[in-house]
């Protein structure tokens, strides 16, 4: 017992009469915690990023439907302005991304551990693409945004930034791009860890060394510029002619071996978009304007996109749906699931758990195994068939059938990186670009470019929206379900409700200088 | 074995004593002869309770509520008679076998002594601030599984909200409000014979969380507590410095009474409630499943849209279900009732204890096993308990206390959400299908849980886990162990060292089950759906300290004065595995998984203090009290590491001037001041950025990223809490009457908040250093002893708080703070939870019906609803009211006649708001009676036209969906108008019965072993008197936290308890 009170007093005096916050450093030091990484594993988990989701810009876009007014669905179709819908562009690209987080958060942490004087000139370029890729992206969804002050909390203690002009983001965007690809240095370093053509990316696009590393980089970087670029075309065609014309020169992509994209296991990593089609797929359906656009023209890639499911309500649980383009009917717009089942209406009516209608196919394009494709070579073909097209580029219309052409292919191709598919043997291809619909001519040139692009970006969201609001093709019917549109489409996504709540002065500043958060403003560069 | 055995203690006989449990039962022999005799008081009346013992044995006895009593004694033994308030006085028999004795009252009666900070005891009058005893056996005869809920109503100021989360669940416990914003720990710090602790509720407060599990004071059983302290104040609490801002409560359990023989107490109590339905006030009895006013005509549709009841009218034909079996269409409302079981607990508690001349202790073994209302819900518990008292040598003590708890809960029910959940079920499924066709067919053909609604996933089919076998399962020991050493040095002066020790382990284990929310078992790579999970939590807290003190008087003054210091050293780890993507059916474990994430997590904190008191008297008229605390912390960045924490408090007992007055028993007026604060809500390491590595590689490759979506801060303090208390207490008519008064203003700076930020900076939010709020109010005790009389007498007594609070600063230009949106946790349906400068915290907004200029309400030309816009937040927000009620209180009264004791509770809450978005859901899917309007002929919503100002002529009807699209407007509109309600309530809360058997057993010659038989019976939320809120109790909430406050959602029925409770003593 005596011992026990020496000790107590003992304890007591020795700690007490030395320091009272002896040890508190090494004591608050996470000894498992990770404090340092490769800023190029930070660039590799900022190229899974958000591009697009079906309730929002595929719905607006009339590819996808979701008929059922019950509440957390009601969205797009029914022309209204849901929060939930709108949201997930802006978070997932700034702050709050599926695993390892967000895009602009981790670009911007990653440029900050390099400094602004590193000798890793590609991975700093890389980073600096990828980021314009991304801003480029908010833009076109939503107008000004923050962009000069964005993800800067932890670096400068910006908590609420300020919103930026979108023309002004646009210009610098361009600055970014140009700097980025001129910095790129093929005797500089080599990023293993670049997911879309470092030592891990898919086959088709690895690189081994810097020099054709580099290389890739570049064509994404210019290919991004054509887009940026064809972003102009009507509201200062010629500035679009300059960029478009520079990018060209500095050489864009050539072949799907030049693909940015980033493929999914569909179990220990899936596209997080495609799970919701499946397990809520009673509210999910492909739209009448899209299956119509599909059969048509007897389009190969249909058999993967649409599918007919037994029942619609539960389609994880059939892997061999219906896929006969010729049995497939979509969901018109802007009609409600009461509507289509009620006794005696015009529509098709119910089938077992859901409607009698097409869906997409969760076990093909909609699956969580599904690729992201960012930056294609279709895409930008097809950009460049345009840009031939307007002579932005050499050789006309006869340049412009070959890029469009291209196009069409490339894409047809690029369906064998989704799961479960065949290749689309050469001659449907052919065949395909030879039908009536489908054939080049010089009439209805930017209509065809633009439905083809319309197609080829179906699981691209984000360009898929921009691109039709920018060309007004492919020629879609306004949603007319109720009249806030005033007859028109969706024009951009709302800000997200929490911006007002929490940055509220910036958000309102920002709403105003657009003409009000609403679905009807248009970003600077697409004017009527 | 005699009960004249020797007790002075020592360890080496401890071993002696537990071979006494064993043979005490067997072999009890009594003493030869006996005396009795009656105490009275000056005026002749019978004195309840006083100790009778016969000097230099351990023989003891107490008198009756007649002053009678009866003990072993004879020949030339001296008899001592002691009771609180009156004189010790001592009676030589010389022969004598019956007595009567009068006691005389002591002046010095208003000396009561409480526990106060620091565990050191102290004369009532000396206090400059509030400290309410409370008595213990209101817990004993009101017992409740958490002992924290039977308090509820019974201390002014001390605010119990228990949510209906199951059984074992966890209580709100706010002391004189919330001190700071949602995010810190508001609730008070608990001190367990000297062990700090915090509340630690582990509720439902988001998405992620949806089951409550329970809180720290479920350690402590009821029947262990000796004293039990409320420190209301920061004053009270200043000694605690950075633990205080918030209150204490002390809690001293028992360690036996010197000299006290060896005794043994029996407790069997057993409980069993029953869910309080409130349904008929809102559902509707009329319409049956189906849509646009059509009853469904295939299973198909069901599968679909079998969540909404506008369907026809009922009419009892056979109607298809969502099995495809034929049923009749008719009501069956309030379901959730019929799933819903009779809770039932059994509670068992042996103590024993013992004293000598050198010591005493008291042992106990207790054990709780409790059932929940839900089915596979279930509580388990077992609690020892030691305490232990002994004088080591004439100056050195020695006490030791230690208490053990090891709780299970099992299925805890999930609450306050979607998805899984049996209220969040019933309520949202129309009321034509019967509760037979859900549990029938609960699965289906391949096994996974049968498609009942187009909701699948947010409303889950209850019976499906149930009959598939269920898992949650959290396992929790907790060891919490003290030992005080205390050395008297002089008469004066002592040193005392205090070790803590508090060991708890949780291992949590659950799954969810291949097919439960969808109608597969599988995933589309072909393995199984589900996940399993293990959870392993170790916590260790040490706190040791040391503390000098002493006090001396000089003729007129008095001073006392301590100085102390702690060391705090918290460790915390934790190692979870998830498996999913089974390769197996139905088996849930680790190996079957093909998708795994394991992680290890770890911290390490500490904080030092230095403290000290002192205290000067004046003729034990005027007191003043000082104290001081220095606070270091290792969570903090080191040039902001420490704060100092001052208080300052007087007393004044200006009966002592008045002495000649006779009807002023005693009157002391109080004053004080502190500053105490908090670093609740800092974390270790969040002041430094980490990186996250994704678990598996991406395609070969790793994938990092900042850890997390917080901001870490190097930059913060702790907050500050800065308290004024004034004070009153009055003892009138020779203490017939008791008036004890305090307000207070408590004004919280520079909180650490969680901060909502803008998504644009890359982070969700951050901690910081921000906003001030206020919480002033008034607390009243009054007590008055009505009826005095032989046989009877009535106590009856009201506390009541009022409470104001105000938000003075939150740090935004807008001057409001957002803490919660619609959707921001996944649960919310409506409105927001915000921080306005200027108005109430906690306060509610939803938006409302858009109005014209003339205030008319207005719609669209499609007669549907408009949402307001503009506002005090711009967004079309507006305040409705404050979660936080400004008046709680009760009203207790304590009857005795004889032997037998009745008590009767009233409790209530008054001035706050509550949104039910258990009505909204209700009104969208067509099952409230709200959403009857317009089901025949449609429904003209009383408005005008928005864009004429004309009355609104355009009638929706129920056909092609209008009125569900019309009501589920309110949802995605966000109109609060017809869900705003006021969460009063006035309860009957307990009615109690207690009979002593005592004096019965006397009269029998061989019960004459038995000290004390009480027979209790009590009866816990008797009736709700008056409450707003439709449909469901107010005070159903779904967590004890701060952050859905207000918000209600899918929390359970709460319970009507009968409990039945048998106490002996040996």
């Amino acid at each position: 017992m005596k011992k026990i009170v020496n000790r107590l007093i003992l304890f007591s005096t020795i700690f007490f009469f030395t320091a009272c916050d002896k040890d508190f450093v090494q004591i608050n030091t996470n000894p498992y915690a990770i404090t340092a990484v490769d800023p190029a594993v930070l660039l590799a988990g900022a190229q899974r990023s958000h591009i697009g989701n079906w309730s929002a810009e595929h719905t607006i876009v009339q590819q996808f439907v979701t008929p059922y007014n019950t509440g957390a669905n009601l969205g797009f179709n029914f022309n209204e302005d849901v929060d939930g819908v709108s949201t997930p562009k802006w978070d997932q690209s700034y702050a709050n991304g599926p695993a390892p987080g967000a895009t602009i958060k981790n670009i911007v942490q990653a440029m900050n551990v390099l400094g602004a004087n590193s000798t890793r000139v590609n991975l700093m370029s890389m980073l600096r693409i990828w980021k314009a890729q991304t801003f480029m992206g908010l833009v076109d969804a939503y107008g000004d945004v923050p962009y000069f002050d964005a993800g800067k909390a932890v670096s400068d203690n910006i908590f609420y930034p300020k919103y930026d002009d979108d023309a002004a983001i646009y210009d610098d965007l361009y600055k970014e791009l140009k700097a980025a690809i001129a910095a790129l240095n093929p005797g500089g370093d080599f990023v293993s860890a670049d997911l879309f053509y470092g030592t891990n990316a898919q086959t088709s696009t690895k690189t081994g060394n810097a020099t054709e590393q580099v290389a890739k980089w570049k064509k994404l970087g210019n290919s991004l510029l054509l887009r940026l670029g064809m972003r102009y075309s009507k509201v200062n065609p010629s500035k679009a002619a300059t960029i478009v014309a520079e990018a060209f020169a500095g050489g864009v992509m050539a072949s799907n071996a030049d693909n940015a994209y980033v493929k999914y296991d569909g179990t220990l990593y899936t596209q997080a978009d495609n799970l919701v089609l499946r397990n809520f797929s009673q509210f999910n359906y492909a739209a009448e304007p899209f299956v119509n656009q599909l059969k048509s023209t007897s389009d190969p890639r249909g058999k993967f996109i649409l599918a007919n499911f037994a029942d619609p309500g539960n389609v994880s649980a059939e892997p061999n749906p219906d896929v006969n383009l010729a049995n497939m009917y979509g969901v018109p717009i802007g009609v409600t699931d009461a509507q289509i089942t009620a006794a005696g209406s015009p529509y098709r009516g119910a089938r077992a758990g859901g409607l009698n209608y097409s869906q997409m196919n969760v076990w093909r394009v909609a699956s969580p195994a599904a690729p992201d494709f960012w930056v294609t070579y279709a895409q930008t073909s097809l950009l460049l068939a345009e840009a031939a097209k307007k002579g932005w580029i050499p050789g006309g219309d006869a340049t412009a059938k070959t890029y469009y052409e291209n196009g069409i292919t490339a894409d047809m191709v690029a369906y064998t990186f989704y799961p479960g598919t065949t290749p689309i043997p050469a001659s449907e291809i052919t065949a395909y670009i030879n039908g009536a619909a489908v054939l080049y001519n010089p009439t209805d040139a930017l209509k065809l470019i633009n439905t083809q692009y319309w197609i080829v970006n179906l699981r691209n969201g984000t360009e898929a929206f921009a691109n039709f609001r920018r060309t007004g093709f492919p020629t879609l019917n306004p949603n007319l379900f109720n009249n806030k549109l005033n007859g028109g489409f969706v024009r951009r996504l709302s800000y997200p409700d929490v911006e007002a709540s929490a940055n509220t002065t910036n958000y309102s500043a920002a709403a105003a200088a657009i003409g009000g958060d609403k679905l009807t403003v248009r970003v600077f560069w697409d004017i009527p | 074995m005699n009960s004249n055995l020797p007790l002075a203690f020592s360890p080496g006989r401890f071993r002696f004593y537990l071979l006494s449990l064993f043979t005490f039962f067997v072999s009890t022999s009594l003493y030869a002869q006996s005396v009795t005799g009656t105490v009275t008081d000056g005026e002749g009346k019978p004195v309840a309770g006083a100790t009778i013992t016969v000097k230099n044995t351990n023989r003891a006895s107490l008198t009756t509520n007649m002053g009678a009593f009866t003990i072993a004694a004879g020949g030339t033994d001296v008899l001592v008679i002691t009771h609180v308030g009156f004189i010790e006085q001592q009676i030589s028999l010389a022969g004598k076998t019956s007595v009567s004795i009068r006691l005389i009252r002591n002046d010095k009666i208003q000396d009561e002594v409480i526990v106060t900070a620091l565990g050191m005891r102290r004369q009532s009058r000396k206090l400059g601030y509030s400290a309410t005893n409370v008595n213990p056996d209101e817990m004993v005869k009101n017992r409740t599984i958490n002992m924290a809920e039977s308090l509820e109503g019974r201390v002014a100021g001390l605010n119990i909200t228990p949510p209906a989360a199951g059984a074992g669940s966890s209580n709100q416990i706010r002391l004189r409000g919330q001190v700071g914003f949602a995010g810190a720990d508001n609730s008070p710090l608990i001190v367990l014979n000297g062990l700090p602790l915090d509340q630690g509720a582990r509720n439902a407060e988001g998405a992620g969380q949806q089951r409550d599990r329970g809180d720290n004071l479920a350690n402590i059983n009821p029947d262990d507590i000796e004293t039990m302290t409320v420190l209301k104040g920061s004053t009270a609490a200043a000694l605690y410095g950075s633990r205080a801002a918030r209150g204490a409560i002390i809690i001293t359990t028992k360690s036996g009474q010197k000299n006290q023989g060896i005794g043994v107490d029996f407790t069997s109590s057993y409980t069993t409630s029953e869910a309080l339905n409130f349904m008929d006030e809102i559902v509707q009895t009329e319409y049956g499943q189906g849509q646009s006013g059509i009853k469904f005509t295939t299973a198909g549709q069901i599968e679909a849209n079998g969540q909404f009841g506008w369907g026809a009218k009922l009419d009892g034909l056979p109607t298809v279900n969502f099995d495809g079996v034929m049923r009749p269409y008719s009501a069956h409302p309030y379901q959730l009732f019929d799933y819903l079981q009779n809770g039932t607990n059994f509670t068992n508690t042996l103590g024993l204890s013992g004293g000598g001349s050198n010591g005493s202790f008291r042992t106990s073994f207790s054990s709780t096993d409790a059932k929940g209302i839900v089915p596979g819900n279930k509580y388990k518990r077992t609690i020892f308990n030691l305490g232990l008292n002994h004088n080591i040598t004439k100056n050195l003590k020695l006490q030791l206390n230690v208490n053990y708890a090891d709780e299970d809960y099992i299925n805890p029910p999930q609450i306050g959400t979607q998805g899984d959940g049996v209220v969040n079920f019933f309520n949202r499924m129309p009321i034509s299908t019967p509760i037979e066709a859900y549990n029938e067919h609960a699965i289906n053909s391949v096994g996974a849980e049968w498609k009942t609604s187009g909701f699948l996933g947010t409303v889950n089919n209850p019976y499906y886990p149930l009959q598939k076998g269920q898992k949650y399962k959290e396992d929790r020991n907790r060891l919490l162990g003290t030992a005080t050493l205390r050395y008297d040095i002089t008469s004066w002066l002592y040193a005392q060292g205090r070790f803590n020790y508090d060991r708890g382990t949780n291992m949590a284990e659950w799954y969810a089950l291949n097919g439960t929310g969808a109608a597969v078992l599988t995933n589309n790579d072909g393995t199984y759906r589900g996940n399993y999970n293990l959870d392993n939590t170790t916590t260790t807290d040490i706190n040791a300290e040391f503390l000098v003190g002493g006090g001396k008087e000089f003729k007129k003054f008095s001073i006392d004065a301590s100085f102390g210091g702690n060391t705090l050293r918290g460790e915390w780890k934790n190692m979870n595995q998830t498996s999913s993507n089974f390769t197996v059916q139905d088996l849930y474990s680790v190996p079957n998984g093909t998708v795994k994430t394991q992680a290890y997590n770890y911290n390490k904190s500490r904080i030092n203090s230095l403290y000290g008191l002192a205290e000067f008297g004046w003729n034990r008229m005027i007191y003043l009290n000082f104290t001081g605390r220095n606070d270091w912390f290792s969570v903090l960045n080191p040039e902001y590491n420490n704060k100092f924490y001052p208080s300052v408090s007087g007393s004044f007992v200006f009966s002592e001037l008045l002495k000649n007055q006779n009807w002023l028993t005693y009157g002391k007026f109080r004053a004080s001041w502190a500053e105490v604060g908090s670093i609740a809500g800092v974390g270790p390491y969040e002041g430094v950025l980490a990186y996250s590595i994704n678990q598996n590689l991406f395609n070969g490759q790793t994938l990092a990223g900042v850890n997390g979506t917080t901001a870490p801060n190097p930059l913060l303090q702790p907050f500050t809490v800065t308290e004024k208390e004034l004070g009153l207490e009055l003892r009138l008519f020779n203490n017939r009457l008791m008036l004890d008064v305090a307000a207070f203003e408590k004004v919280t700076t520079e909180q650490i908040l969680d901060v909502v930020l803008s998504t644009a900076s890359g982070y969700t939010g951050s901690k910081q250093n921000l906003a001030s709020l206020k919480n002033s109010g008034l607390e009243t005790l009054i007590e008055f002893k009505a009826v005095q009389g032989k046989d009877f007498n009535w106590v009856t007594s009201w506390n009541n708080a009022y409470l104001k609070t105000e938000v003075l600063e939150v740090g935004t230009p807008s001057g409001s703070r957002l803490l919660l949106y619609f959707n921001g946790t996944g649960n919310e349906f409506l409105g927001e939870i915000r921080y306005t400068e200027g108005l109430a915290m906690n306060q509610l907004y939803t938006k409302t019906y858009r109005k014209n200029a003339k205030g008319e309400i207005v719609v669209g030309n499609n007669g549907r609803l408009l949402e307001s816009t503009g506002g005090p937040v711009g967004t079309g927000y507006f305040p409705v009211g404050s979660s936080i009620p400004k008046y709680t209180g009760g009203w207790n009264n304590t009857f005795n006649y004889k032997n037998l004791s009745v008590g009767i509770l009233f409790d209530y809450k008054f001035g706050g708001t509550v949104l039910t978005s258990t009505l909204l859901n209700m009104t969208r899917q067509g099952h409230s009676k709200l959403s009857l309007q317009g089901r025949e002929g449609g429904l003209i919503f009383p408005a005008v036209y928005e864009s004429s100002g004309l009355p609104n002529t355009t009638a929706i009807t129920v056909a092609n969906n209008g009125l569900q699209t019309f009501y589920t407007d309110y949802r995605n509109l966000q109109i609060g108008d017809p869900f705003t309600y006021k969460s009063d309530f006035i309860k009957l809360r307990n009615i109690s019965l207690a009979y002593n058997f005592t004096d019965l057993m006397k009269k029998v010659d061989f019960m004459k072993f038995v000290k004390g038989l009480t027979l209790s019976a009590s009866c816990r939320n008797v009736a709700i008197i008056y409450k707003d809120l439709p449909g469901l109790d107010p005070e159903a909430i779904q967590s004890s936290g701060d952050i859905r406050a207000g918000y209600e959602n899918s929390s359970l029925p709460t319970t009507r308890n009968y409990n039945l409770t048998l106490n002996v003593k040996f």
